[in-house]
């Protein structure tokens, strides 16, 4: 449905020249949730709307639904309102000086098919019924809110039928309820209707709720493309282990090629790679167990307990092991932890990544 | 807060001559007699206003005037804007530099020029088709209705494009990207969501240039009077100083009531419909820039045609007009016969000795009367938005009115003033001190409305720390609010300065003697006493005096704060 290969772009800022994208490669087959996930400044809005015709990339090339349209050489490039597209802002961008309908019907009479009135009435009044705004046609649309402009915004792009929906930050400016909510509908709508979305978030738990599959993205690259449960317990580099939930990071080097010596003491790996030099050991929170007794196994040490805070579903630790302090999530019921504890680092929840230069600062 | 008080007199000061001026002119419409008489009241002036053909005449001709002003105005500044801002057209930044210029060359300079050019005796096109095909006439008339629009419109284009680009930036691109998205072309788009959203954008601008076309002294005085031809403010004008009559103060002041009433009303309708337009306003977080229209070659090519045409027309051509009839005795088209007569005469006949008394009245007002606004309106702002005070909304409304009010009438009144209700108090008719009152009032809502903005926009607790710390209102002032304020007074006096330097209307009124007489008075004084050829050669030289100044300005003023203040 989507092929980009060796897509490059840059943007001028003032003096700088800032590489927005510098080469990206990426397949999504048809009907897939495809979602673009990194911090601002990582490239993803911009491949988007690359995608869309809204930027013209300076290289490479992409192929939407078997058709060309762009590529850098034969020089091609298709304007945005001939790629067969449906699009969510992250603005919305319902305008205001029409009615929900006409938001709607403007598309359907004036864009690419030209419908007669009454055809277009009805799609309009689909397209409503499938955001659940049934009876909101003839509402002037800088009067909805902003739940309502999220919706109307969905329907407008989904009445013209597009072969590929994309999504802009879609969720970013509702409040954090009608987000959960949201999010699901949009997952269940897709799915109903076999459409491929293409979906730019910043929100790594809204991109792990309705991604099939995402890709990771910053300084204009893409660091891994995988399903959710990939990026978390697969991660490819210590950036998008980072990127996906807090994780504890450990300074050392390998003695061999599963054992990492490190700042708290030697600790075994399951160990795929052998790095040389530095490396950090990474292991999540809520994959570090605190054992009262001392049961005689590897990766146990010994630590002083700094503080422990009842969250309710959880219990968050602070752990002082030698010099280092780890973050723990335990389980909530374990009462009041002791002084003293057993920390348990369980040898397949351990990644181990080569020493980064900005970690080092931070570590 | 101590000092407060000390900050709301400043601002009454400035204040209260504006109303003052105001009643002083609803007044004089009242008023019956000359100078030294005993002085009687009457009807009969508001009477005449409504009874009277040459003011019926007068404000259909106004009107004309101001609709072609606002109808040539648009005619360049909505494609202009459009380009620069949603298109890929090359020389952004000179366009604005442009513009920018444009709204400071001052509108008697091109208005000369178009008299040289388009004049329906003298005009050298004019001749050209008569001295060529044989034509008992010449096809343009410059002193016409529309001729006068023209020169006006295009003065006015500079403001109304700033204005209408703070309309493009205001909205949301991803409202017309949506359109594109959604298989819209870029025609379509257009028609179906740029021009409806901009439109209250558009009809706020006209609103605004159609206000100022109706009190717009310089071209209809430039190019008007001489041919009978009256608007408003030239009527008011030759009330006043009459060529054959005695002054008639009552007439003018029920003329100027009149022009004032409706200027009001249309202020009113001015902030009526950009409140509607603000309605449209996105203001989105994110920084990025619109997908701008790919013009391709040819079309690149076919805009720059348009904007070098319109370049040269609105301000080349004029000025290359008054390069040649400072050079010639006789204005005459160019032709060999001509080019033997080039001299430098004009130059050398120039009246220097009164030319420096101007340029050093014209440099103390330059430097007095920005400082004197500046300091007048930051009492004003603080009044308005941090004083707290039941009444601050209304000192806001009266530094507006200097804006609404024609400024030509703010001359008169003070005028009046002078003559007849402080003659025996303080002598200001004829000093440079009455100019320095008139014109630092005139600038009032220019400069609130700049530090207004600037204002708002700093956080009221960075001057409470400071009360706590239990700093005095005084010295937060300066060391926490001006420091903060410093680009935007920067902007403010220098734009405020050139305005001074261009000033003609309102010293038509007040500069009477030698004292007090402005370089652009003296220009305008060889115009009327006939010396066109040499008043073209003063007009060269006191925009070359000018240049310096508009370097400055370049330098240090920001053009995005020019929109603020509109």
């Amino acid at each position: 449905m989507i092929a980009i290969s060796g897509l490059r772009k840059k943007f001028q800022s003032g003096d700088q020249t800032i590489a927005a994208l510098r080469g990206i490669d990426l397949e999504v087959p048809k009907g897939e949730f495809f979602v673009l996930l990194g911090p601002s400044g990582s490239g993803k809005t911009t491949l988007l709307r690359s995608v869309a015709g809204l930027e013209k990339p300076e290289a490479g090339k992409i192929i939407l639904n078997g058709k060309t349209v762009y590529s850098s050489s034969p020089r091609v490039f298709a304007p945005p309102e001939e790629r067969q597209i449906g699009m969510v802002f992250q603005s919305y961008a319902i305008w205001p000086h029409l009615t929900v309908a006409e938001n709607i019907g403007l598309v359907l009479t004036h864009g690419r098919f030209r419908l007669p009135k009454q055809e277009a009435a009805q799609r309009i009044r689909q397209s409503l019924a499938l955001v659940q705004l049934d009876d909101f046609e003839n509402r002037p649309a800088r009067l909805l809110s902003g739940g309502q402009q999220q919706r109307v915004a969905l329907a407008r792009a989904l009445a013209v039928n597009p072969a590929l929906l994309l999504m802009d930050e879609p969720l970013s400016n509702l409040d954090a309820r009608l987000r959960e909510e949201v999010r699901a509908n949009i997952k269940k709508l897709a799915v109903r209707l076999g459409i491929t979305v293409m979906y730019v978030t910043h929100d790594q738990v809204e991109a792990m709720v309705v991604a099939d599959r995402i890709a990771v993205m910053a300084h204009g690259e893409i660091l891994q493309i995988g399903n959710p449960f990939e990026l978390y317990r697969r991660p490819a580099s210590s950036l998008v282990a980072e990127f996906f939930g807090s994780i504890n990071w450990l300074r050392g080097r390998m003695l061999d090629d599963t054992r990492v010596e490190t700042e708290i003491g030697n600790l075994t790996t399951d160990g795929a790679r052998r790095y040389n030099g530095g490396v950090v050991v990474g292991v999540r929170p809520e994959d570090v167990k605190l054992d009262g007794a001392f049961p005689g196994d590897e990766n146990r040490l010994e630590g002083e307990v700094l503080s422990s805070t009842f969250l309710g579903d959880q219990r968050i630790a602070e752990v002082r092991i030698k010099d280092k302090t780890l973050v723990v999530k335990a389980p909530p019921d374990d009462g009041a932890l002791a002084k003293r504890v057993w920390v348990h680092l369980p040898k397949e929840r351990l990644v181990v990544f080569p020493e980064m230069p900005e970690q080092q600062n931070r570590l | 807060m101590r000092g407060r008080w000390l900050f709301v007199a400043i601002a009454s000061a400035g204040l209260l001559p504006v109303i003052g001026f105001l009643l002083i002119i609803v007044w004089m419409g009242f008023w019956q007699g000359n100078p030294g008489d005993p002085v009687s009241y009457t009807f009969k002036h508001y009477e005449t206003l409504f009874t009277d053909g040459a003011t019926y005449r007068t404000l259909v001709n106004t009107l004309g005037f101001a609709s072609a002003t606002v109808l040539f105005s648009l005619f360049f500044a909505v494609p202009t804007a459009w380009l620069v801002e949603r298109t890929d057209i090359p020389g952004k930044n000179l366009i604005f530099a442009f513009m920018t210029i444009g709204a400071l060359v001052p509108t008697f300079f091109t208005a000369m020029g178009w008299v040289f050019l388009l004049h329906p005796r003298i005009g050298i096109v004019n001749k050209f088709f008569v001295d060529g095909f044989g034509l008992a006439q010449g096809p343009f008339n410059i002193a016409s209705l529309i001729g006068m629009g023209w020169v006006e419109g295009l003065g006015l284009s500079s403001i109304a494009f700033i204005m209408i680009v703070a309309t493009y930036r205001s909205m949301d691109p991803a409202l017309e990207e949506a359109a594109r998205v959604h298989g819209l072309g870029i025609f379509r788009t257009l028609r179906y969501v740029t021009l409806p959203l901009t439109f209250p954008g558009i009809v706020a601008a006209s609103i605004y240039v159609f206000t100022i076309g109706l009190s717009a002294f310089e071209v209809p005085a430039i190019i008007g009077m001489s041919n009978k031809i009256f608007t408003f403010s030239t009527y008011i004008f030759y009330k006043i100083q009459p060529l054959e009559e005695l002054p008639s103060y009552g007439m003018a002041g029920a003329v100027s009531s009149l022009l004032v009433a409706l200027a009001l009303l249309l202020s009113w309708g001015y902030f009526r419909v950009l409140r509607f337009s603000h309605r449209y306003a996105v203001v989105t977080g994110k920084g990025y820039r619109p997908r701008l229209v790919d013009l391709g070659k040819q079309g690149r090519l076919l805009a720059w045609i348009f904007l070098g045409s319109f370049f040269f027309i609105a301000k080349l051509l004029p000025f290359l007009l008054l390069i040649w009839a400072s050079l010639l005795r006789f204005f005459q088209p160019p032709s060999l016969a001509a080019f033997e007569q080039v001299s430098l005469i004009n130059y050398y006949g120039l009246p220097w000795n009164l030319m420096f008394h101007g340029a050093r009245n014209t440099l103390i007002l330059m430097v007095v009367v920005p400082t004197l606004a500046l300091l007048l309106c930051l009492a004003i702002s603080w009044t308005v938005l941090r004083s707290g005070l039941k009444w601050r909304l209304t000192f806001d409304a009266v530094a507006f009115l200097p804006h609404a009010v024609p400024h030509l009438i703010l001359a008169i009144a003070a005028v009046f003033t002078a003559l007849f209700l402080l003659r025996n108090v303080f002598s200001l008719y004829g000093s440079l001190t009455i100019v320095i009152v008139v014109y630092t009032i005139s600038r009032i809502s220019f400069a609130t409305r700049i530090l207004n903005n600037s204002l708002a926009q700093i956080h009221p607790e960075l001057e409470e720390a400071a009360f706590v710390g239990g700093l005095p209102l005084w010295q937060v002032m300066r060391k926490i609010l001006l420091p903060l304020l410093e680009p935007a007074m920067v902007y403010a006096w220098l734009w405020m300065a050139l305005l001074c330097y261009r000033e003609l209307t309102m010293a038509s009124v007040l500069v009477t003697s030698q004292d007090n007489v402005t370089l652009p008075m003296i220009v305008w004084g060889l115009w009327l006493g006939g010396s066109l050829n040499q008043a073209a050669a003063a007009n060269l030289v006191v925009l070359a005096f000018m240049l310096p100044a508009v370097v400055l300005y370049l330098i240090f003023g920001r053009r995005s704060r020019f929109s603020e203040a509109l």
